[in-house]
């Protein structure tokens, strides 16, 4: 039934991924692999960040996240207070969709649940190799190491909304943006 | 506790609380009119927002059919399986380090769930929407037992602080319009705060609910989905209260209804691909967790503490609907709200109306049914069968079919003197049916009434029109007075085809049997004739069957035995002519969908099947007949029917009716109507409002010109730049629009049969 899932061209699933994720209101950046380049993009693309929660990554290189444990106002642990008071959380995820432009996150490993949910923002990172075609994907055993079957996590497609308010408002109890930063 | 709300500006002047039980019969009109009258502009602006984003959502679903094929599947066999799955999960549960505790009612559900949070020490729950905490009332238990319970879904937090019941089961507050909310923020918190915009209201509220989720001691979910073979739950939403309440607090307890339980977590996929698409129409909702709690992420302020996890699985009536060979089908719901959107009467009155204390539209009425009593589902009176619901159910429930049920199964409770009486003038009604309230069997017996009435056509259509008559019909069978009826002809349909004289036709393009089908025979003759001539001109060997009651009419007003016997004879009809090479061409799309659709579930033994399967593929809408004859014959439809011969225009607006639609017998008239060269515009409403004879109840009539005016405005808007013809293709659909707009509409068989030339072959 999802065969032809296998053979997509990653930069045609990356393409998919970036126009779905903006159509949810994400927004998509290209990232090389490097400590620095994501650390400039944490700072452009959220410059008035004073406090920036950093989740240990999982699934990607720890070593892609040590130039922003040095930006101004990061931080690592905390409590309630401290997560909730933050301007930016990052994490690394470790999937995306490219149909629907979501990106899944484990919400079990140490802080990330905290840091994806608490901050007015949240910066994903997630690795391009890591992009399937569609939601079904992340129950096959075959795709990720079957992730989907084993992991706590959450599908997380663009940033939190509401529309009981009347007009459709994002930003409700999570974050009021999302930035995902794909690693190329 | 708040000063009079002088100052809410179009707050509700009677409590939705009031109608929320409907089990007694006044009920259900009074709150009608209060929602017709308060909530009507809100909920008919939000639902068709969802309606219509879910038609995009799934139109990007290039496996939709096989998605809905593979989720059926699974819940036909996890509910078959599912005392079997229950232990499986409670297994998985507590080897996940959790609790697991099977609740046989209400009432088990809440003392269990308070019994927990009281040793816990549990002072505040943050609680995120769950309908099936609704159901057991779960939020009194809690208060009575001094836990504070706080509603974080923004629609259920609303509802909370108005006390007001769901009006749907996914926007529990999509009645409330921006500025009812403002007004009650204002009344109950007694701010003076800016709260104009959405942006305004929603920072508000979350602001208080914030501080809630920080200091709450416990986390109350739902779940929508419970994997029994690794205690994983599944949970949809956008605004991440869901997120928080779950992951924050020490304690979480997750509460769902026993069919909530899959086999295992590989049977998700098909449902993440169809719950939020189904329901708000977003390809997936902005979060969709899954997760096997409890969760080993240490707890924020307390890392040392432990998580505490309990699983509350809930029958409170569902085990013995599952016993039930027909309500056993609601159990498959998933609760996307697709057939609460789709369905026109919801989108005009919404769930305090189409609704219990919890679950709301067409699938509303079985689960109030199945949870409570047969006479909590009293409001699946306003399901009128018009089965919109039906190609837009992820999981193919047949819901039309689940109130027919129910409504047969009221009728034996409603019976009446009159009807007993009825019983004796009218030997021939089966002895289950002739218990049912005088005013069901007059509704669903079209054919006896249709047959007298042609014969006394002056009479009948006098007294039609006489004010005494029209009283004593709206006395005795709830008949509105306010409705013009539809005359009866003097002539039927088969008597004016018998006196068509049948143009040589050497060779016959191809074989038809028209059915004259009881509404066009008795009601709109001229259809019948038209369509007659049409399809002759096609060079098309036509014979007009005898004309027999098909069950359309008995079976919408709950006559099920009535109907079965009914479509059994016209099935038996018409299959002789099948048998005879002959297509069948029916004029009447209701009557159509009776042998596309219920015939399956009418005749369930193996030769009844048998006789549907051969009549499903050779019955066709006339139009639909047309335009698959000129296609397979390469005929040129500009000219066999220029549509500029046609003296009253080329401009037309279509309504094609909705079980037209539901058998996918719609598109075609629009296409044919095209290729003969007329401007088309085609209403985009899901139902006229009219449905058969719903509309032409007294208790109905408000709600059904509601339900009417959106198609009015329509065609208004449609005329902007100049007037069109009106063409539709049922009867009660022409009426309703004749009547709310006393203009004269047109069958799209009318309009072919005025301009159609003599046949020419392509070369």
């Amino acid at each position: 039934m999802f065969a032809f899932v296998a053979q997509s061209p990653v930069m045609q699933l990356v393409e998919q991924f970036e126009a779905a994720a903006r159509a949810a209101a994400a927004r998509v950046d290209r990232v090389p692999r490097s400590a620095d380049a994501i650390a400039a993009a944490v700072q452009r693309l959220e410059p008035g960040a004073k406090r920036i929660a950093i989740a240990e990554p999982m699934d990607v290189d720890a070593e892609l996240f040590s130039a922003c444990r040095r930006l101004p106002g990061a931080f690592s642990g905390g409590g309630k207070k401290e997560f909730a008071a933050a301007d930016a959380g990052l994490t690394d995820v470790f999937a995306g969709v490219a149909r629907t432009g979501s990106v899944c996150l484990d919400i079990d490993h140490e802080d990330a649940g905290y840091v994806s949910l608490l901050p007015r923002a949240h910066v994903a990172v997630l690795d391009s190799a890591r992009i399937v075609a569609r939601p079904a994907d992340l129950f096959r055993p075959d795709v990720l190491g079957g992730a989907g079957l084993t992991r706590n996590f959450v599908f997380i497609t663009g940033p939190s909304a509401t529309g009981d308010m009347g007009e459709l408002v994002r930003g409700a109890h999570g974050p009021h943006r999302i930035h995902v930063l794909v690693l190329v | 506790m708040s000063a009079p709300a002088s100052n809410a500006q179009g707050a509700a002047s009677e409590s939705p609380r009031k109608f929320a039980d409907k089990s007694a019969k006044g009920r259900l009109l009074a709150a009608i009119r209060m929602a017709l009258r308060d909530e009507s502009e809100a909920v008919h602006h939000n639902v068709q927002h969802h309606n219509a984003a879910r038609y995009r959502a799934i139109s990007l679903l290039p496996d939709y059919q096989q998605l809905k094929d593979r989720t059926r599947a699974i819940k036909e066999d996890a509910i078959e399986r599912l005392p079997e799955l229950i232990a499986t999960v409670e297994a998985a549960v507590k080897r996940n380090g959790g609790h697991f505790h099977l609740a046989r009612d209400a009432e088990d559900a809440a003392r269990y769930t308070t019994e927990v949070c009281r040793r816990r020490g549990a002072k505040l729950a943050v609680k995120a929407k769950s309908m099936t905490t609704e159901e057991i009332g779960l939020n009194r238990a809690l208060e009575a037992a001094g836990v504070e319970v706080v509603e974080t879904d923004l629609g259920e937090f609303i509802i909370q602080i108005a006390d007001e019941q769901p009006s749907h089961i996914v926007g529990p507050a999509l009645h409330y319009s921006p500025e009812r909310i403002r007004a009650l923020f204002q009344r109950v918190f007694k701010t003076t705060e800016q709260l104009e915009s959405g942006e305004e209201l929603t920072r508000f509220a979350r602001e208080r609910l914030r501080e809630k989720f920080l200091a709450a001691g416990a986390g109350i979910s739902g779940a929508n989905f419970v994997c029994a073979d690794s205690g994983t739950i599944a949970l949809v939403e956008n605004e991440a209260n869901i997120r928080a309440s779950c992951i924050l607090p020490p304690l979480h307890i997750a509460i769902a209804g026993v069919e909530k339980v899959i086999p295992s977590r590989k049977e998700l996929a098909p449902f993440v691909e169809l719950l939020a698409a189904s329901g708000t129409g977003q390809p997936l909702s902005v979060y969709t967790s899954i997760f096997s709690p409890p969760l080993k992420a240490p707890l924020l302020d307390a890392p040392n503490a432990s998580r505490e996890f309990h699983l509350v699985l809930i029958d409170n009536g569902r085990l013995r609907m599952r016993e039930d060979p027909q309500l056993r089908e609601a159990l498959y719901c998933i609760r996307c709200s697709a057939c609460l959107n789709s369905c026109a009467n919801f989108q005009s009155v919404g769930g305090h109306a189409f609704g219990g204390a919890t679950y709301s539209g067409g699938i509303g009425g079985p689960w109030e049914a199945g949870t409570r009593t047969l006479e909590h589902g009293r409001f699946s009176e306003l399901c009128t069968g018009c089965s919109r619901c039906l190609p837009n159910c992820p999981v193919r429930i047949d819901i039309p079919w689940l109130n027919i049920v129910l409504r047969q199964r009221l009728n034996q409770k409603d019976a009446s003197a009159g009807a007993k009486m009825l019983e004796a003038v009218m030997p021939g009604l089966p002895r289950e049916d002739g218990a049912a309230p005088l005013s069901k069997i007059f509704f669903g017996h079209y054919d006896l009434f249709g047959r007298w009435g042609s014969r006394m056509a002056g009479l009948a259509n006098r007294m039609g029109k006489l004010g005494a008559s029209r009283a004593l019909m709206e006395k005795v069978v709830g008949l509105d007075r306010r409705r013009a009826l539809p005359p009866f002809a003097a002539r039927t349909m088969a008597e004016l085809c018998r006196a068509e004289r049948p143009a040589p036709i050497e060779p016959a393009r191809a074989r038809v049997v028209l059915f004259a089908d009881v509404f066009t025979n008795y009601g709109s003759p001229c259809r019948g004739l038209a369509t007659l001539r049409v399809l002759r001109s096609l060079g098309v060997d036509v014979v007009v069957s005898d004309s027999l009651p098909d069950g359309r009419a008995a079976l919408s007003q709950g006559l099920i035995a009535t109907a079965t016997q009914q479509a059994r004879r016209a099935a038996e009809l018409l299959r002789d002519y099948v048998a005879n090479d002959r297509d069948v061409v029916i004029v009447e799309p209701s009557v159509l969908a009776t042998f596309r659709l219920d015939l399956g579930r009418l005749f369930p033994d193996d030769a009844g099947r048998k006789l549907f399967e051969q009549l499903r593929t050779c019955c066709f809408d006339s139009a639909e007949y047309v335009w698959r004859l000129a296609q397979r014959e390469r005929l040129d439809a500009a000219r066999q029917f220029p549509a500029h011969r046609l003296q009253l225009g080329t401009r037309l607006f279509y309504h094609s009716h909705c079980q037209q639609k539901t058998v996918g017998a719609a598109t075609a008239t629009e296409e044919l109507l095209r290729a003969c060269g007329f401007d088309v515009v085609t209403s985009q409403v899901e139902c006229c409002g009219m449905a058969g004879s719903f509309g032409y109840k007294k208790d109905f009539y408000d709600l059904s010109m509601n339900v009417g005016s959106y198609l009015f405005k329509q065609v208004e808007e449609a005329e902007r730049d100049g007037k069109r013809v009106l063409v539709a293709t049922g009867t009660s659909c022409q009426e309703q629009l004749h009547q709310g707009l006393s203009r004269t509409v047109y069958h799209p068989m009318d309009l072919l049969a005025e301009i159609a030339q003599p046949l020419m072959l392509s070369s």
